[in-house]
């Protein structure tokens, strides 16, 4: 059954070129992945193993690829909308293939499966744009990935080469040469870290995030880099079983904290709004491993969560505006408060969950990273400083856009609906923080 | 013992010619024989087993064969000249690499796990990265950055091989059909390129900054 699992996300090639039949397949699979995943949990099929991190990954990305693909109909026109569901399609598969993984080589696989299905997801029309970025993010991606590569590898000749499936490598690992082991851990943080996005090796995050088409991008921020994320999480719970969990913890709160400075920085006099949210996904992405390193494992998990919802929330609303505006720059849009509350109020609510603005749950998993930080006030302080550099950063394009001057716009043909879901969802998880069931995660992640 | 020695060396320079060579034909052919010699590599250290020679057969015939006749087919379709063009000179590019080759049989010791069936492999496949690195980040032409990446590629594969005599089987197959699919991404992107730019000089996309 879990190769059905696998395989589903393909069933929308039988839509071949035509978008209505797309979009219905391109539904239908996630959510009936959706469906069948609870049912399928602890089984075991040749490398593959679903366990309960991997399924809520797994639910995560099945239920937004379904709202993107469903908001999608109305944005792509009829000739390429092909584009975007094929690349999706293969994409969709990919992340299967990493969540479903129990064994670490077929994770490295299906990562990099990702990568080379996101880049057509970038590429999609072309133009010179585009090629650019995609160029960027194929040869970037591919040689974090290969270093990456070369960490698994340093990982299973310490394991003599007896096994890389996860759970028996957990139980081996404990008598692994130490020193082995840390430099394979150095390699995969830098490896997978490149696909996170982490400082100093985002250089192709914010271009192919704003070259990509609105949707596609949504999926870049939202799924994709959890993808390279969990991948991330399933090695320091790896070290973590080898007793090397201070060593991981400093490297990931070093990289955290960079790359959330970092991207205070870039958010400052950014003129696009779409690079604006990139540079909003790799802080947030360097929030959720700084909670990693805290040895915060749920909140981590819970950051990514909440980041993944707001963040899809924004590159739709984004992308509404720019089909509706024509305009990339954020000076010239305005007032979509008012004038277009179906599209301004979720979009700049996202962009104030972004910010880190309560009721909304990154709120709650900033305020608790901090809480923890406080063992280490300069800790605390860098993370203080970094929220507020990125606060900042994000209200000056959120008053403009929302309330500044700007002519009245009309919604046509956009399903608009996706965007008041994940509002309602985001208030909801912002307002009872379901912090039990991360708890859970957090001991299945920690000891199985 | 000696033979493998032998094959290593060889590697290392098939490496060093494909930095230092300003023909895009002559590394792609360099590139092609150094697959070779790691398929004679993981067939000595095959000792009989089948996997091995599986390993070896398959990254022949997809590296070996398929990657090099793609490479030299896309580049007589683009029409662009076949020289490098880089940013550093010949005698540039070999002091670095010589440099980086330095550096890698220096802290080469760090990687060499006790275990290791190959130890001398690890630092030359240490040196095979770096100098695929040095030809990604001097070159200029898009076709010459997918060339450095194989050669990185190579690296991690001879990695594998000196540490643990090479990954499952069923792992090394799929690394080896994502690289073959990153490659083929990257055959059709450089096509793009030509055709919406008129060349294939990365050094000239500059339109996405800050």
């Amino acid at each position: 059954m879990l190769w059905l699992l696998l395989f589903l996300p393909l069933l929308a090639f039988l839509g071949r070129r035509e978008r209505d039949a797309l979009v219905r397949l391109s539904l239908l699979a996630p959510l009936f992945s959706a469906a069948l995943a609870p049912f399928l949990l602890g089984q075991v099929a040749g490398p593959f193993r679903l366990d309960e991190v991997g399924l809520f990954y797994l639910l995560l990305t099945d239920l937004l690829y379904a709202l993107i693909a469903l908001f999608a109909r109305g944005y792509f026109p009829e000739g390429e909308a092909w584009r975007f569901y094929w690349a999706g399609a293969l994409f969709l598969f990919a992340a299967h293939g990493a969540y479903l993984a129990h064994n670490l080589g077929v994770l490295w696989i299906f990562v990099e499966g990702s990568t080379l299905a996101s880049a057509l997801l970038v590429y999609h029309k072309g133009g010179t744009r585009a090629l650019e970025a995609t160029w960027k993010y194929l040869m970037l991606g591919s040689v974090g990935i290969a270093l990456g590569l070369m960490g698994v590898i340093l990982v299973y000749a310490l394991l003599s080469g007896a096994t890389l499936d996860w759970g028996e490598a957990r139980a081996l690992v404990k008598g692994a040469n130490p020193e082995g082991l840390k430099l394979a851990f150095a390699l995969l943080l830098v490896g997978f870290g490149t696909k996170v996005g982490l400082f100093p090796l985002q250089a192709w995050l914010p271009d192919a995030h704003a070259e990509a088409p609105g949707p596609a991008s949504a999926l870049l921020s939202g799924t994709l880099l959890n993808v390279a994320f969990y991948a991330l999480l399933r090695y320091t719970a790896l070290a973590q079983a080898a007793g090397l969990f201070p060593f991981a913890s400093g490297l990931l709160i070093a990289f955290g904290l960079l790359s959330l400075l970092a991207a205070g920085l870039f958010l400052f006099g950014q003129k696009e709004y779409k690079r604006l949210l990139a540079y909003s996904s790799m802080e947030h992405m360097g929030l959720a491993v700084f909670a990693l390193g805290l040895g915060l494992p749920w909140l981590a998990l819970f950051h990514t969560l909440a980041h993944s919802l707001a963040k899809t929330l924004a590159f739709l609303g984004a992308s509404g505006i720019l089909a509706l505006t024509h305009a990339k720059e954020v000076g010239r849009v305005g007032g979509l408060f008012r004038s277009l509350p179906g599209l301004g109020v979720p979009f700049v609510l996202a962009l104030a969950a972004l910010g880190g603005l309560p009721p909304f749950p990154l709120f709650f998993a900033e305020f608790k990273a901090v809480e923890a930080a406080m063992r280490f006030p300069l800790l605390a302080v860098l993370y203080l400083a970094g929220l507020g550099l990125a606060f900042v950063g994000l209200l000056g394009p959120m008053t403009q856009m929302g309330f500044g001057p700007g002519r009245p716009l009309e919604a046509r043909g956009l399903d608009l609906w996706a965007l008041w879901l994940l509002l309602a969802l985001l208030l909801v998880l912002g307002v009872f923080p379901p912090v039990g069931a991360f708890k859970t995660l957090e001991v299945v992640l920690w000891t199985r | 013992m000696e033979v493998l020695n032998t094959l290593v060396l060889a590697v290392l320079a098939t490496g060093f010619l494909m930095v230092s060579r300003r023909s895009l034909d002559a590394v792609i052919r360099l590139y092609a024989l150094q697959n070779v010699l790691l398929a004679l590599v993981s067939f000595g250290l095959a000792r009989g087993e089948v996997h091995f020679l599986l390993a070896g057969l398959a990254l022949f015939l997809i590296k070996g064969v398929a990657i090099p006749w793609y490479l030299f087919w896309l580049l007589d379709r683009l029409e662009v000249s076949h020289e490098v063009e880089g940013y550093l000179s010949v005698s540039l590019s070999l002091l670095l690499a010589g440099l980086l080759t330095g550096l890698a049989f220096r802290v080469g010791a760090v990687f060499v796990l006790p275990e290791a069936p190959l130890p001398q492999g690890v630092p030359v496949a240490l040196s095979l990265v770096l100098l695929g690195v040095l030809s990604m980040v001097s070159r200029k032409k898009a076709i010459s950055q997918v060339l450095g990446f194989l050669a990185l590629e190579n690296g991690v594969f001879l990695l594998a091989l000196s540490e643990s005599h090479g990954l499952p089987l069923f792992v090394e197959l799929g690394v080896a059909l994502d690289a073959f699919a990153a490659v083929f991404l990257a055959g059709v992107l450089i096509f793009r390129i030509k055709g919406e730019m008129g060349h294939v000089d990365t050094a000239r996309m500059r339109a996405l900054r800050g």
